[in-house]
């Protein structure tokens, strides 16, 4: 069993990030990179998978700069075997869609130079910092291969694989082929702490670096210039009204006033 | 951060520092209520590798240099100080067998450690505090085994320790001279422990009686030379209070961390009370202790890596660190004003934590006795 699971490197969203007025962009600065946490979730999934016994490794993938190596290897030391960046100018600005595409360039060229042949291909629902949560449905459809989406748990049997799909109102319990994408939705547990161990021995590991003439992706698919959707403007949420304290001498009065506020309101 | 560490700390110290942040932190405000030992916790910290961070490469260990580990040992303790004394004394219980021990039981130690097993070093008994030598535990050779017979008290991680380095007079006629350290593994026959002790601070590690009742150990379980346990003691515990230091930075820099956090909150007359001179200056002194204490610490743990005498060195950074984390626990407090006082605020629990550090691994009285020894010398 060979599964890629696909990161992105986001800045950590516990971090209050304001949006800078002079830029419009959002001021990351003081957040520091980190995996994005549907992303983990999928790579500790993967990894509690192959753990019931299934021979198999799994390989982690990113697009982004020389930095995302840290985020690479963070996943090494928590149950990843292989580790690629694909780091090229020519995919800044990608959307959605350029970014499945070099996705799916780069799980071609990585079977194709490794012999590794994927039979499941994981991301996080979404990420943390644009939350498109298109990625691993367009990659679905480039790879020719099922999607099944917001899984929380996977087991194999007899060759099939039945996955847990999170819905609004409960569970699905869903059989498909493989290969196959599967977005990752958040698992009733955390993913693991690397080990000091593990965590040594990930920083000796060989990270491969892909350009986009390594992964043979066409320029006219990626970068800005492909991207059909484009960010017109990004700005803040509204600030919250402070909330109104009820606080009356009795229970009741209380009451009698909170829903006299709200038939003023006309919400009742 | 001010220690200057390796590329390899930075990154193991984001793990650490995550680890805990999310789990020691939070569980140990309850624990610390409670009094009940954290076995889980625990567990999981060795796993991690928390407990081999000392041991040397060449016996599986991590290779991190002694200022390396510090900044790990210091982010622990910062998170809470009682889990940070459970990993330290690891370490502390290591230490004779690297100090005396042969090869064979360096490797069995480390096996132990890396298993995720704590250690426990046990020197103090009920009549031999700061007197170390005057201890009365004692073995007797019987064949090809050693039987100890004695009561020692006051033992970090007693009770949860996979081994415990014991002194013990074989010769009970030659004073510090007649003293002996063993290697005693949890399930020798004879070994018991006193109940938990219900301390005022660093409440969520273990501390009890490490019980000898014709306790049975291999004669190979002797560490080093027969009559050298109160020098291998006593190195241990050179080499053990520059580490004291670095835990006791910790609770320094939580102090002020918490200081800081609050006192820009709280506003009193209009404007956070950190606008007052009066507080920042508090802060700055808190600050200037902190880093004073920090590099003191590294000196004497650079000291140690360079193989240059360091007995003075780690007495100065245990006695200062530890008289300054008790100050600035206290300005914590004073900062945080009446809700200092109150359980659900973080700072009171760091003055219980602070105490002990005057007092554990030789008192602050004794390093005074050790560093003015080392100034003045033989009159």
């Amino acid at each position: 069993m060979e599964i890629m699971v696909c990161i992105k490197q986001v800045p950590d969203d516990s971090v209050k990030i304001e949006l800078d007025e002079g830029t419009g962009k959002p001021a990351a600065g003081r957040a520091e990179p980190i995996v994005n946490a549907f992303d983990t979730y999928a790579l500790e999934m993967a990894a509690r998978f192959l753990e019931t016994g299934i021979a198999g490794e799994i390989t982690t993938i990113t697009i982004g700069d020389e930095s995302s190596k840290g985020s690479i290897k963070n996943c090494l030391a928590v149950g990843a075997s292989h580790g690629y960046v694909i780091n090229d100018e020519l995919f800044e600005g990608s959307d959605a869609q350029g970014t499945a595409y070099a996705l799916r360039c780069a799980v071609r060229k990585i079977e194709q130079d490794t012999g590794r042949d994927f039979d499941i291909v994981f991301c996080g629902i979404e990420t943390s910092d644009e939350t498109s949560g298109q990625t691993g449905p367009m990659l679905a459809e480039m790879l020719g291969c099922s999607l099944v989406t917001n899984v929380v748990a996977l087991e194999e049997k007899d060759g099939v694989l039945h996955v847990k799909q999170e819905t609004e109102d409960g569970y699905n319990i869903v059989e498909t082929a493989m290969p196959c994408v599967l977005t990752a939705a958040r698992p009733n547990y955390d993913p693991r702490y690397p080990t000091i161990k593990s965590k040594m021995a990930a920083r000796k590991m060989p990270i491969g670096e892909l350009s986009a003439a390594d992964i043979d992706a066409s320029p006219d698919r990626i970068g800005a210039g492909a991207s059909l959707v484009r960010t017109i403007e990004l700005s803040a949420p509204p600030k919250r009204q402070a909330g109104i304290i009820i606080k009356e001498d009795d229970i009741e009065e209380a009451a009698l006033k909170a829903f006299r506020m709200m038939t003023d309101a006309n919400v009742l | 951060m001010a220690y200057i560490i390796s590329d390899e700390a930075k990154d193991l110290l984001k793990d650490v520092k995550n680890f805990c942040d999310n789990e020691v932190l939070e569980q140990c405000k309850g624990f610390d209520r409670t009094g009940e030992y954290p076995a889980d916790l625990f567990a999981q910290a060795g796993e991690l590798g928390f407990t081999s961070l000392e041991i040397p490469e060449e016996f599986g260990g991590p290779g991190l240099s002694r200022v390396d580990t510090a900044a790990l040992l210091e982010e622990m303790a910062r998170a809470d100080a009682g889990f940070a004394t459970v990993i330290s004394a690891t370490g502390l219980g290591l230490k004779p067998v690297l100090i005396a021990g042969s090869d064979e039981q360096k490797q069995r130690a480390a096996d132990f450690l890396m298993e995720g097993g704590l250690a426990a070093f046990c020197l103090t008994e009920p009549g031999a505090g700061s007197d170390a030598g005057s201890g009365k535990t004692y073995a007797v050779r019987d064949g090809d085994e050693y039987v100890i017979n004695g009561r020692k008290c006051f033992i970090t991680n007693g009770g949860h320790a996979r081994f415990y380095c014991v002194t013990a007079m074989t010769d009970r006629n030659a004073g510090v001279k007649g003293m002996s350290m063993f290697f005693v593994e949890k399930d020798a026959p004879g070994l018991s422990f006193g109940d938990h002790e219900d301390k005022m601070g660093i409440r969520t590690s273990g501390t009890c009686d490490v019980v000898f009742e014709d306790c049975r150990i291999p004669v190979s379980a002797m560490i080093g030379e027969e009559g050298t346990g109160f020098e291998t003691a006593m190195k241990t515990l050179d080499q053990a209070r520059a580490w004291v230091g670095v835990l006791s930075v910790g609770i320094a820099q939580r102090a002020m961390d918490e200081a800081v956090a609050y006192g820009r909150e709280r506003v009193q007359f209009g404007a956070p009370i950190l606008k007052q001179q009066a507080l920042r200056f508090k802060i700055a002194d808190m600050q200037i202790k902190i880093e004073t204490a920090r590099q003191m610490c590294a000196y004497a743990l650079n000291l140690m890596d360079a193989g240059e005498p360091f007995a003075k060195e780690s007495a100065i950074a245990k006695v200062y660190g530890s008289d300054i984390a008790n100050e600035c626990a206290a300005e914590a407090v004073q900062i945080f004003g009446g809700y200092g006082y109150i359980r659900d605020y973080p700072v009171e629990k760091l003055i219980r934590d602070a105490k002990i550090f005057q007092i554990f691994e030789g008192t602050n009285e004794i390093q005074r006795v050790v560093i003015s020894n080392h100034v003045i010398g033989r009159l």
